[in-house]
């Protein structure tokens, strides 16, 4: 049984019909990515499974069981987290307590900062600072680690290397490396080559649609297909 | 120039100490009554217009349960004990009529314009305003005016002056600044090391991501509006002994008022904000008031100033002094 199943999902910003029919699965220790232009509905996907924009049609399955239309929180207490575009750091909350909200009930927060820290040791002094004062790969970290304590079976990661100077993406491409090992991760990422990089299988979607799928093994840039629906 | 002279000689130039103790006691009233404001919008969004009508309820409730248990309270200090008993009182029960009425009214119309809320929570304003008439009319109690009886249930210790460093005050407003910052104290504690007071700062500032972390934001909007309902109640008591305000229906507009200001001025859902600028609006209403009973014979003057500072800082700091650009949603 694949851990996430989409099918056939359509979703909408208010008129505008942002997903006109995705479907993807997703196995259990996969990294899979979304790959395709801006604007053609890879963070709707990821939105729509959450629930945050609940699909109008079509179904999103996680572990065999229909979550369409369920409140988001118990999307993502059923393992399904998120490590959002633009990061979205609780900026006047301090490091510890960013980790500490995304800690579930009842797990021991120590546990969940040695995680985060063990991971991010950059981020170990750090801990005390409002998340709002931290550069950008440095709240990426967070952002991660926020998804890494959080039980989660699911990462739905989305432009992690957005905005971010050249020698942190290595840092953050090596982070997601780690993660994926540890748990199954479905990946928006602009930066082909480490999308590529990090993910076992791909999806091109093209205008709300999956034009284009397969394992990232020998793909390049200079592919047709790939070459078509990337430029701009 | 002789005549003017004499009355200069007359009236103390500045009284620094009496201002100071005026000053600390309203804004103790103040920010009770402008933090529930402030938590509920920074959270959700939502403005409730009810808030001074709550604090109006809170206001007889208390003082109700004063007449009623005061004739038990043997000495002063259990009439002390009982003022707490009152706030524990009024406390649940408003909590849990603001939790009913998030339930029940306002969650069905989240997903609205900004403007079915405020429609619906002024409706409620006149709802509460026109029973608590009714009500209060039945029993035989004045509307309009202080309820003498719920003010003569004070404390005589209270009630009766001190000399303090040269000024002669109230114990009342010792007491009000003294409960004000028990609540502030509350409040903070509660933000700040309760794991619900967590859920709510990370909710006020992004509640999207904060569902995403596995949070039932809808609960914690209950929980919010129910406690700023309780809060809105507190003050209420606070104000049932105080001859500055007293419980009357009319209370719950003016209350309404000040904490809009105190709110806007601090920066919408911003507590810090909220503290700061219920400070600095309780000194200028002092100052206000000690230049009015001195000098100045306009009895408009405190609300005057009061409203030019809120005019001034919306015009140099549009989201308040504390406030963040945008806050609150669903």
């Amino acid at each position: 049984m694949s851990l996430l199943e989409v099918e056939d999902i359509h979703s909408y910003y208010g008129e505008s019909h942002i997903l006109q029919g995705i479907s993807l699965e997703v196995e259990p220790g996969e990294c899979v990515a979304l790959i395709g232009r801006n604007g053609v509905g890879k963070t709707t996907t990821l939105r729509s499974i959450l629930q945050l924009t609940p699909p109008r049609e079509g179904t999103v399955r996680y572990r065999g069981e229909d979550v369409t239309g369920r409140p988001t929180h118990e999307v993502a207490r059923m393992g399904v987290g998120w490590v959002p575009e633009e990061r979205r750091m609780f900026s006047h909350l301090t490091v510890d307590e960013n980790i500490r909200i995304a800690t579930p009930p009842g797990n021991s927060v120590e546990a969940a900062f040695e995680r985060a820290y063990s991971a991010f040791p950059e981020l170990e002094s750090h801990r005390g600072r409002e998340a709002g004062d931290l550069s950008g790969g440095q709240q990426q970290m967070v952002a991660i680690a926020r998804g890494l304590v959080g039980d989660n079976d699911l990462l739905l990661v989305d432009e992690p290397s957005e905005g971010l100077a050249p020698q942190i993406v290595a840092a953050v491409a090596e982070a997601l490396k780690t993660v994926a090992e540890e748990s199954t991760v479905l990946l928006v990422e602009q930066n082909f080559p480490l999308a590529m990089d990090v993910a076992d299988r791909f999806y091109l979607l093209d205008h709300g649609t999956v034009v284009e799928s397969g394992s990232t093994e020998n793909v390049t840039r200079d592919d047709e297909m790939i070459r078509r629906y990337l430029s701009a | 120039m002789t005549g003017f002279e004499l009355t200069a000689t007359a009236l103390p130039l500045f009284a620094p100490v009496e201002i100071t103790l005026d000053a600390l006691s309203k804004a103790a009233l103040y920010i009770v009554i402008a933090s529930g404001l402030s938590l509920i919008f920074g959270l959700m969004g939502v403005l409730n217009f009810a808030h001074g009508s709550l604090t109006m309820l809170g206001a007889y409730l208390g003082g109700a349960v004063m007449v009623a248990l005061v004739s038990s309270a043997t000495g002063q200090g259990m009439r002390l004990l009982l003022f707490f008993v009152a706030v524990a009182v009024v406390f649940a029960a408003l909590t849990a009529f603001g939790a009913g009425v998030e339930r029940v009214l306002i969650r069905p119309i989240y997903d609205r314009e900004p403007l079915f809320q405020i429609l619906l929570t002024f409706g409620l304003v006149l709802v509460l305003d026109e029973a608590a008439t009714i009500v209060v009319q039945l029993a035989g109690l004045q509307p309009q005016t202080e309820w003498q009886d719920a003010i003569g249930t004070a404390p005589e210790f209270l009630a009766a002056r001190y000399d303090i460093i040269g000024t002669s005050t109230r114990g009342l407003y010792l007491f009000e600044a003294l409960v004000g910052l028990l609540v502030v104290t509350a409040i903070f504690l509660f933000l700040t090391r309760t794991r619900y007071g967590l859920y709510i700062r990370a909710g006020s500032e992004d509640p999207e991501m904060t569902q995403a972390l596995g949070i039932d934001i809808r609960q914690a909007f209950t929980v919010v509006f129910g406690v700023g309902s309780g809060l809105a109640g507190l003050a209420g008591v606070m104000l049932m002994w105080d001859p500055r305000f007293g419980a009357s229906v009319p209370l719950g507009v003016e209350t309404l008022l000040v904490g809009f200001i105190v709110v806007i001025i601090g920066g919408l859902g911003s507590f810090k904000g909220t503290v700061v600028a219920g400070v600095l609006v309780g000194f200028v209403d002092a100052v206000m008031s000690w230049l009015f009973i001195n000098y100045i014979d306009f009895p408009g003057l405190p609300e005057l100033v009061m409203f030019l500072v809120l005019v001034t800082v919306l015009v140099a700091r549009p989201q308040g002094l504390f406030g963040v650009e945008e806050v609150g949603g669903h």
